[in-house]
């Protein structure tokens, strides 16, 4: 039976770390092996493969279930990765590849090759790192949201009843007091997204299809999910 | 007795706060040049240089105005004095060359000799005294005996000075003292031919009625002009041989001058590196506040493009190839080992006051860990963020004191685990975290000043200003609060997150500092 599988190609820390963070989402994880790869231990958690970058990738779609499914390509080899990207997307147009970059040049080749995201390692960590030292208390918070490192979490809600707000312009309701929520961004259904203040984002009211960026407890969040729908995940 | 007294005055000085501390000042006013307030006291005795040379000029031709001669004569000579002496008190410390011998000799079971004592303390003076800048400064007091018109000329060496002030003469001589033994060979070359040409000139044309070469003072200012390669045509040669050893002489004078010039240029770039780095340890000793990075390498070179936009960054790594990668990106680095306690001595800069935080951005959980463990050992307080390579070695990261630990795996995962859950939100957070777009998140701490207007959340118009208040973190919890309470007072050291278009925040803030002045 197919699965909607993580598919994680690279055997290495940065690998496994993804492994352990997607594991809750995916019925199933298959790291695959680069034939000179070596890892000191082998992972008991995860299914291992061995792959080559001339495999035929088509024969992938007979075990897992594509349209479902993940693809990190976490090489640590840069001009691997992007072979190995563009391979994947010959054969899987729509699947969601995300690779791992060491810096922005094989970045912006990643993305040229087909990748849906890309992380550029060094830049990320390099990021973080002058974040935490300029702004530590915004870090911090940010990062305990984004982490679920505390009981505020940030949500993406999926507006399906737009007669709630009555027409009125998200800058105009009072959130906060209303529904103990923040609301920071309005993606139309033409995926661009506003920040709620901008001036541009006063001309548009609330419209089904909508997915507003809410910062909230998780109460909160779910009583106003109730309201304008369902959480949209 | 005498020895008890004399003893008892140098334990005395040794010990009195006060005589160490005035002691002290005046040590680093006159000899560190490093103390904040000695380039003015250098400016000062430059200028005062500058007036007696212009009154000595003024001088030779005209009548200068008798206040003028007196200020030249008397003030600025007492003050040469005044400082000469305070310079040889500074030198060295007889109380504790007292203090030492005393001690040696009690460990022997001896009395204290005084006179070894005395003799002990003359040498080490004298020392002081015989130094070729005391001895400047003890021709610049001279001119104070006016009377004696001959000893004016001492006034000149007054200029000489300046080689004390100026800090550039002291790298230049500094430069050419390393090619002492070749200056030294040089100019005993240059003196065996000027004499050997002098006297054979003069034996040559001295007896010759045309020749302008009639005393052996002739000989020798020829010769001198000659090997100079100036040759100022005064005085040539009009003898067969004394034309024979101009040629020899002029051949002489090319090479000895081509050979001066290479040892000055040798000497130069040998010690071009060491120059360069005593003016950036000078520089970054002067500097106020700056992130200290330890190892330059990818992620270093990142945050270090990205702190220098706001703040000094200083980049200490013991490699060359990294140290020429930092410099020729931009950044003040030096080739200093940052696990050596050394290298940080080196540098003289308080950790405690000057550094913000150290960074161990080394790709190497072993370097990270050594020298974190090398800042620690002298400072136990300074602000130290680690990469970590590996998550096994994190527990030895936290062991060495390391403040915070950043794990690059880790955080790749977590990312990876936002962007399949909540593509939108993670890239609404990224943005907001991004430089590039105009939405910001901000943080802005409550001073006094905005607590003189503004008591409680709900009094801050920040709706007015279109700025979101995501919440506040409160300094005296340590913890944030998302959307506070509108009763939430505000108290010093609190800190807003606010969320807006940054052109907005900054007029938020404006408004919260204006309306405080207001």
């Amino acid at each position: 039976m197919k699965t909607r599988s993580a598919l994680i190609f690279g055997y290495n820390e940065f690998a496994l770390e993804i492994a352990n963070n997607v594991a809750h989402k995916y019925e199933n994880i298959t790291i695959f092996k680069l034939d000179d790869e070596t890892k000191e231990k082998e992972s008991e958690k995860y299914s291992v493969a061995s792959f080559d970058l001339s495999d035929d990738w088509n024969t992938l779609e007979s075990r897992f279930d594509m349209e479902n499914s993940v693809i990190f390509c976490a090489l640590l080899d840069d001009a691997t990765n992007i072979f190995l990207t563009i391979s994947l997307r010959a054969s899987f147009e729509s699947v969601s590849i995300i690779s791992l970059a060491k810096d922005k040049e094989s970045a912006n080749k990643l993305t040229m090759a087909g990748a849906s995201k890309v992380i550029p390692i060094v830049q990320t960590t390099a990021s973080i790192i002058s974040d935490m030292l300029k702004k530590p208390i915004v870090t911090e918070v940010l990062h305990n949201i984004l982490y679920e490192k505390s009981n505020l979490k940030i949500a993406q809600v999926h507006v399906e009843q737009d007669t709630f707000f009555g027409g009125q312009h998200p800058y105009e309701i009072d959130w906060k007091n209303k529904y103990g929520i923040i609301v920071l961004f309005i993606v139309h259904e033409d995926m661009n997204s506003e920040f709620i203040y901008s001036s541009k984002a006063s001309h548009h009211g609330i419209k089904n299809g909508d997915k507003l960026v809410v910062v909230g407890y998780e109460e909160e969040i779910k009583l106003f999910e109730q309201n304008v729908g369902s959480r949209y995940e | 007795m005498i020895s008890r007294f004399v003893l008892d005055v140098a334990y005395f000085l040794n010990t009195s706060k006060n005589y160490q501390n005035t002691k002290h000042f005046f040590y680093n006013l006159l000899e560190n040049n490093n103390y904040r307030y000695k380039k003015y006291f250098d400016a000062l005795m430059i200028m005062l240089v500058f007036i007696s040379v212009t009154i000595l000029i003024r001088e030779v031709k005209s009548h200068v105005n008798d206040f003028l001669l007196y200020f030249n004569n008397y003030i600025i000579s007492i003050i040469f004095f005044i400082e000469y002496m305070l310079r040889l008190w500074v030198s060295s410390s007889v109380s504790e060359v007292l203090i030492k011998r005393d001690e040696h000799d009690s460990m022997l079971g001896e009395p204290l000799k005084l006179t070894k004592v005395f003799l002990k303390i003359l040498q080490i003076k004298f020392k002081y005294i015989s130094s070729p800048r005391a001895i400047i400064d003890l021709l610049a007091i001279i001119p104070f005996f006016h009377e004696l018109r001959f000893l004016r000329i001492f006034m000149l060496f007054r200029v000489f000075k300046l080689f004390r002030y100026i800090r550039s003469f002291q790298t230049f001589s500094s430069v050419l003292a390393s090619k002492k033994f070749e200056f030294f060979t040089l100019l005993m070359f240059a003196s065996i031919v000027i004499f050997v040409s002098s006297v054979l000139i003069y034996v040559m044309e001295a007896n010759n009625p045309k020749s302008s070469i009639n005393t052996l003072y002739d000989a020798l200012y020829w010769s001198v002009v000659t090997i100079s390669t100036v040759g100022y045509g005064d005085i040539t040669p009009i003898t067969d041989g004394g034309r024979f050893i101009a040629m020899v002489v002029i051949t002489a004078g090319i090479a000895v001058l081509a050979f001066s010039t290479s040892l000055v240029v040798s000497a130069f770039s040998e010690k071009l590196d060491e120059i360069k780095e005593i003016k950036t340890v000078d520089d970054i000793t002067k500097l106020k506040s700056f992130y200290l990075i330890c190892g330059y390498e990818d992620v270093a070179a990142e945050v270090a493009k990205s702190l220098s936009k706001e703040h000094k960054v200083i980049i200490l790594d013991e490699d060359p190839a990294r140290v020429l990668r930092a410099t020729k990106d931009g950044f003040v680095a030096l080739e200093y080992d940052p696990g050596s306690v050394e290298s940080y001595k080196k540098l003289r800069i308080d950790i405690a006051s000057q550094v913000k935080a150290i960074l161990c951005l080394r790709e190497s959980d072993v370097e990270n860990v050594y020298t974190t463990l090398t800042v620690r050992s002298f400072n136990k307080d300074v602000y130290i963020l680690s990469l970590l390579m590996h998550d096994i070695h994190r527990n030895k990261l936290s062991i060495a004191g390391v403040n915070e630990i950043l794990y690059a795996k880790e955080l790749v995962g977590m990312i990876a685990k936002e962007f399949i859950g909540k593509p939108v939100a993670f890239e609404v957070i990224h943005a907001l975290r991004s430089d590039y777009s105009q939405i910001n998140i901000e943080e802005v701490v409550i001073s006094e000043r905005m607590l003189r207007n503004f008591s409680r959340i709900d009094e801050l118009d920040n709706v007015k200003y279109r700025v979101v208040l995501l919440g506040i973190y409160k300094k005296v919890h340590k913890q944030f609060f998302f959307n506070p309470m509108p009763n939430t007072l505000l108290e010093q050291g609190d800190y807003l997150l606010l969320i807006g278009n940054s052109v907005f925040i900054k007029e938020f803030e404006k408004y919260l500092h204006k309306k405080s002045a207001g």
